[in-house]
């Protein structure tokens, strides 16, 4: 018996830069069983309706990652995604391509900025000429260690998160989360022997320009949660090298500040930050601000209990207080 | 209903208009703030990165402090309901936990990992309910389209927040509905404000808030609300900067969550803090009508 079908009204971006002066979208009407993945009716499409669309694709089973794009605008891939759902939420189905990569044709992004952004982070074993490893005997690890990168392997470099994130989209030295992610799995490797390099040399690179805004984390169909490797990143990091950066002396500050009064100092937290240049670099906003908030001026009275807190970090951010 | 109300470091200071308008708010609707002059600020992210486990006992010590006193924790910030529920999250790793419930016990405290942390907006929504809401507003706010713009951490990651759906959450829109404005649907609604390095590298930071604001505009809003107050100062009080970066003037009012409500529920401009704003409110006021904009 044939599975029961739902209307799935598609409107398909399409865009040829060699011929068309403008992207357009254009309507497809089909009818299929809601359990459908997306690229199934997009093939369906190209098969019955239209063999100009131009979309990439290979496993049809989310292993090979190059079919991500947009569903009704969230970054997914599309070979992963029913069309059941999709059309219960948003009554249609609108696909583009991924964003943060340009249009090649159709659904097809060039993909080098992403990959150049991964062959950036070197993303492969730097060994020690020093220690080379055995070639008679395998390299052995413990279960303490091989749990650090249980998330990364995951990764099928799809390039969901880079088109989900708004940092790459608003800063090119922003490597991106898949990079990042990648970078984490070899700084916790215990056979590479440039953990450190690579912790300095990713600090200026961009590290410190990701927003934890999770979008990447949303995106990935694959589980690795690259916003919580970043995060890791840039707990390593600080280890490795202390406040380098805006970024980290930043988060340095945030954590002294706090330490002071269990309660942010708005006003000493930016001159912990940039210095009294950051200082005078804020004033002509800072004087806009205090005209409609008086207290930015004033220093927060101290919670009750501050020695509960101070014991904490004691405690918990030892190094600090040496 | 009484709950721990943990205004967070922002409306105590910059963004006192944010603890103005949900003191209004919480009388009329009949919520009871508790206060706790000992509730630490939640690190808002910064601490996270710089040490995660000390983060989380900050957090940790905060939900101490309401489960001893037998309350849920009530936030009025995407940031702080996003900090304090992770740390509900990682205390359930058990490294972390034991490093943690041995630093609380120097302090004299315990904590079971079961303090409830709940936002402004789902008290609002899910205990009050939208409906019981509209029955008391007194200025529905008709006219007004507004764009709702959540704050990641009220959504994300989904998973450890136990948040509503985060890519499409509709709670926010349903309480706009309720005042009597237009919700407008936008994709910036649930993206990044780029708080977290306004103070790293401003001009991307305001690239980011510019390109949400914007796609507010287009998308026909007359104001922006949120629930963060880490957001309005990105959207509003920096929204001088977004334009610069972007090349033309954005004039977008945004309102905190509870100033909106407290519009429709009869709140003055003044007892709401809306003088306060960078950006300012009148033309959203005047959209409403019927209330006084301030001289
Ligand atoms: S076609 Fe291979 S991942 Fe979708």
């Amino acid at each position: 018996m044939a599975a029961a079908t739902i209307d799935a009204p598609f409107e398909v971006y399409r865009f040829d830069p060699a011929k068309d002066p403008s992207p357009r979208y254009q309507r497809y009407s089909l009818s299929l069983p809601p359990h459908t993945p997306v690229l199934t009716a997009l093939l369906k499409i190209r098969a019955e309706l239209d063999p100009s669309l131009t979309l990439r694709y290979s496993c049809r089973s989310a292993i090979c990652g190059s079919c991500a794009m947009l569903v009704n605008s969230k970054s997914r891939l599309a070979c992963q995604t029913q069309i059941g759902p999709e059309i219960a939420r948003h009554g249609r189905i609108v696909v583009d391509p991924m964003r943060n990569l340009p249009v090649l044709r159709d659904l097809v992004t060039e993909m080098r900025p992403f990959w150049s952004n991964y062959r950036r982070i070197e993303p492969h074993l730097i060994v020690d000429p020093e220690r080379p490893m055995p070639v008679d005997k395998p390299t052995t690890m413990t279960p303490e260690q091989v749990a650090r990168f249980e998330e990364t392997p995951r990764c099928i470099a799809c390039a969901a998160c880079y088109s989900a994130c708004p940092a790459v989209e608003a800063d090119p030295a922003f490597p991106g989360p898949m990079a990042l992610a990648k970078l984490y799995r070899f700084v916790v490797d215990p056979r590479d022997a440039a953990t450190k390099q690579r912790l300095v040399k990713i600090q200026p690179g961009g590290l410190w320009l990701c927003l934890r805004c999770h979008l990447c984390t949303e995106a990935c169909p694959k589980g690795v949660r690259p916003s919580e490797r970043i995060m890791d990143l840039k707990e390593l990091a600080l280890q490795a090298q202390g406040a380098t950066e805006a970024g980290s002396r930043h988060a340095l500050a945030f954590k002294d500040n706090i330490r002071e009064r269990g309660i942010l100092n708005e006003l000493r937290l930016v001159r912990q930050t940039s210095g009294y240049g950051g200082i005078l670099a804020q004033l002509p906003q800072g004087i806009r601000l205090v005209r409609k908030k008086p207290e930015i001026r004033k220093t927060p009275k101290e919670i009750q209990g501050r020695e509960e807190v101070e014991k904490l970090y004691e405690i918990l951010d030892p190094e600090e207080h040496s | 209903m009484r709950l721990a109300y943990y205004p967070g470091c922002v409306a105590q200071e910059s963004g006192k208009e944010l603890d103005l308008a949900t003191r209004w708010v919480a009388k009329k609707v009949g919520i009871e703030l508790v206060e706790f002059p000992n509730f630490s600020c939640c690190g808002s992210g910064f601490i996270d990165e710089a040490n995660p486990t000390l983060n989380v006992a900050l957090n940790a010590r905060n939900l101490a402090i309401a489960e001893k006193a037998g309350l849920d924790v009530l936030t009025v910030c995407s940031t702080c309901q996003g900090m304090l529920a992770l740390a509900n999250s990682r205390y359930t790793e058990p490294k972390i936990r034991e490093r943690v419930e041995g630093a609380l016990a120097q302090i004299g405290m315990t904590y079971s990992g079961r303090t409830h942390v709940t936002h402004l907006l789902q008290v609002l929504t899910d205990e009050i309910g939208a409906e019981a809401i509209r029955r008391q507003v007194v200025r529905p706010l008709t006219g007004l389209k507004v764009g709702a713009f959540y704050g990641c951490h009220l959504l994300r990651p989904a998973d450890r927040l136990r948040s509503e759906s985060a890519e499409e959450p509709h709670s926010f829109e349903d309480l706009i509905s309720a005042l009597g404005a237009t919700p407008v649907f936008y994709r910036g609604r649930v993206m990044c404000c780029g708080f977290p390095i306004l103070f790293v590298k401003e001009p991307t930071a305001n690239r980011i808030a510019a390109r949400q604001i914007e796609d507010a505009k287009s998308h026909g809003a007359d104001a922006m609300a949120t629930p963060c107050p880490l957001c309005h100062i990105s959207l509003d009080a920096y929204q001088n900067k977004a334009e610069h970066e972007l090349g033309h003037a954005l004039d977008m009012p945004v309102f905190h969550l509870p100033q909106l409500v407290g519009l429709a529920l009869g709140a003055t401009a003044e007892e709401l803090g809306l003088p306060r704003h960078l950006v300012s409110t009148d033309s959203a006021l005047r959209k409403i009508g019927g209330v006084a904009v301030p001289a």
